[in-house]
């Protein structure tokens, strides 16, 4: 086998330019996935960390059947004793935060328009860390101590046609069924990435939210990590605990919530696939071309080593020996020249659009992912191995009185 | 004297679309084991066909053909390939070198592929390179030496896994007189050191004074 590999990698050598160009080939498809894959796995890691930071958190605890019924039914499912269950979430290992929520919805009003919207009582210490996306356009964010003061998404502050310090009229049913109404203060105006979120929501301090809905309890607890690889880890522990202690709580991480995200995230997929397919089929195409023209190059040569004995197998091992090394050197190459044009784009920079249902533009970058380079490294042997078998085939069953009419 | 080519009524014949033009007609012939053996014939004649049946290069159409008591007529093609690369060496009109590969690699190949262990290999490949007069230019590869040069590492590589028998097409047609005869003394002397058996193709005649036996080669039969 060593006799292969040495004659194989001479031969490499021996036509500079060739094996310059299929290099190229091979380092082209190289850089096209690692700059691709890395552009996609930014978007994703981007509005995955918005997703979470935004609203979501990592891990939400709420009491059983909230995720399923209580759009219909909010205040049925409550989280009773909401403080005890905060303090022993933040002892658990990887817990960054604990904030409560409480959501409901009602009908807000100026005196002159009345429009519907979505609330969400929150503890604006805790819901500093949750919400780092959310940005203050206008006035500012609730702070601790605010009772009866609320902060509008940037499209339902637009619509009432309301500033900070302006008075609004909130209306809303308790958790008994009963109408309640309350005067608050506009603090701020604030903006998130998601369009949707802004036009509906506004928050006020949970103790606010209790008094209006006429309890003590919460309905969902969100927990914030210290990173979001840690989900499933603290996932598993918190139920764990509550299947010991039978609890009537359930715990949903953030990719079963970010529906838009998991079907951004399959979408790509599928593009990514398909661009993967395309660079393969060319750095193929390139190799089984350079291999095809080394084999009718050197007729004369596989002539020669057959006669000296060697078997069939042996030169398809040659052959097959001189598109792996092809592909290990391009592979080698592709993965610097990945990384380095991973770091450069990175470096400036490249300006997005706001994505579809926000409003923030951003900037993306390639993120080096060591799975898209050790997908793109395999690729780069895999494809260069494929490439070399038809030609290696077609070089061991060559006549061996025919090769030997060529001039060596 | 015991055979190492017994050869019995072979017939070579090739197919050139519906045309079948006859190589070989009617061979029957044997070489004996140290023998030193010229075929001679004008182009055309067969020699390198013949050369080629026996050399397990391609089988005949008919009759039978044993290399060193082994009947090679119907072998296939694995098995070919290992006597060739345990029983027979090649020098060819081209030289036929890997380019690739210096002169001491060429001579060492044949011994790779019988599986040789590198001491071994050493030792054989010094030893040939010291007989064909080539030590000096063992780090040489084939472009940066001369026609004889080339064509004594061919032989010394055809020599290098100590076969039974050297076949040797046309080995002094692309060589001067001088380089020609001179090599044709080396082959000679090989041939009387190592008791090894030759054949080779010429229509030099004056390298035909080398053989200890001229078989002539007409139109695909022995004309004498």
């Amino acid at each position: 086998m060593a006799i292969y590999l040495k004659i194989a990698l001479r031969n490499i050598w021996r036509n500079k330019g060739r094996s310059l160009i299929t290099l190229s080939a091979i380092v082209f498809g190289y850089i096209s996935i690692v700059v691709a894959g890395g552009f996609i796995e930014d978007v994703f890691y981007q509005m995955r960390e918005s997703y979470i930071h935004s609203f979501l958190g990592h891990i939400q605890v709420s009491k059983k059947g909230f995720y399923e019924k209580g759009a219909s039914r909010p205040f049925e499912f409550m989280i009773d004793h909401p403080r005890r269950m905060m303090e022993r979430i933040l002892n658990l290992p990887h817990v960054r935060s604990v904030t409560p929520r409480l959501e409901f919805a009602g009908l807000l009003s100026n005196g002159e328009n009345t429009i519907s919207f979505m609330g969400q009582g929150v503890d604006p210490e805790g819901e500093k860390r949750v919400s780092s996306f959310l940005t203050i356009e206008d006035g500012r964010s609730l702070e601790p101590g605010d009772r009866y003061a609320v902060i509008l998404g940037r499209g339902l502050a637009k619509a009432m046609g309301v500033r900070p310090g302006d008075p609004l009229i909130i209306l809303t049913n308790t958790v008994d069924g009963a109408i309640n109404g309350m005067d608050v203060e506009v603090k701020g105006v604030f903006y998130t990435s998601s369009k949707a979120f802004d036009d509906r929501t506004l928050r006020m301090p949970i103790e606010t939210a209790q008094k209006l809905l006429q309890t003590e309890k919460v309905q969902t607890l969100v927990i914030l990590l210290d990173d979001t690889r840690n989900t499933d880890l603290v996932l598993h522990q918190l139920r764990s605990w509550f299947r010991q202690e039978d609890l009537p709580l359930e715990a949903r991480p953030w990719y079963n919530m970010a529906d838009f995200y998991n079907k951004t995230v399959t979408l790509f997929n599928r593009q990514f696939f398909v661009l993967k397919l395309i660079i393969a089929i060319i750095v193929v195409l390139s190799i089984f071309n350079t291999m095809n023209m080394a084999v009718l190059e050197r007729i004369g040569e596989i002539g020669t080593i057959r006669a000296l004995g060697t078997k069939r197998r042996g030169v398809v091992m040659l052959f097959l020996a001189e598109g792996v090394i092809m592909g290990l050197i391009g592979g080698v190459a592709g993965a610097i020249a990945g990384y380095g044009s991973a770091r450069l784009i990175s470096y400036f920079g490249i300006p997005m659009p706001p994505p579809p249902g926000a409003t923030i533009e951003w900037v993306a970058t390639i993120r080096v992912v060591p799975e898209v380079f050790l997908f793109a490294f395999s690729l780069s042997l895999i494809t260069a191995l494929i490439s070399s078998v038809y030609p290696a085939y077609k070089a061991s069953r060559l006549k061996i009185s025919e090769a030997l009419r060529h001039n060596v | 004297m015991p055979r190492i080519v017994e050869a019995q009524g072979l017939y070579k014949i090739f197919h050139l679309g519906k045309t079948q033009v006859e190589a070989l007609v009617d061979i029957t012939f044997h070489v004996e084991k140290g023998e030193f053996l010229a075929l001679v014939g004008p182009s055309g004649s067969g020699k390198s066909t013949l050369l080629n049946l026996i050399g397990c290069i391609e089988p005949p159409t008919r009759g039978t053909i044993h290399l060193d008591g082994i009947d090679i007529t119907n072998l296939d093609d694995n098995s070919l390939s290992t006597i060739r690369a345990e029983r027979i060496g090649f020098v060819f009109q081209n030289f036929n070198l890997l380019p690739v590969l210096t002169a001491y690699e060429n001579i060492e190949y044949p011994l790779h592929i019988r599986g040789m262990p590198k001491r071994e290999r050493e030792e054989r490949v010094k030893a040939l390179l010291d007989a064909v007069g080539l030590a000096r230019f063992a780090n040489h590869r084939p472009a940066e030496l001369s026609g004889g040069q080339r064509q004594r590492v061919a032989i010394a590589r055809a020599l290098a896994g100590s076969p039974s028998i050297v076949l040797a097409d046309e080995p002094t047609a692309n060589l001067d007189h001088a380089t020609g005869r001179e090599v044709l003394k080396l082959m000679k002397g090989l041939n009387r050191t190592y008791g090894t058996t030759f054949i080779f193709s010429t229509h030099d005649p004056q390298i035909m004074s080398f053989a200890d036996r001229v078989v002539e080669l007409r139109d695909g039969r022995i004309a004498s």
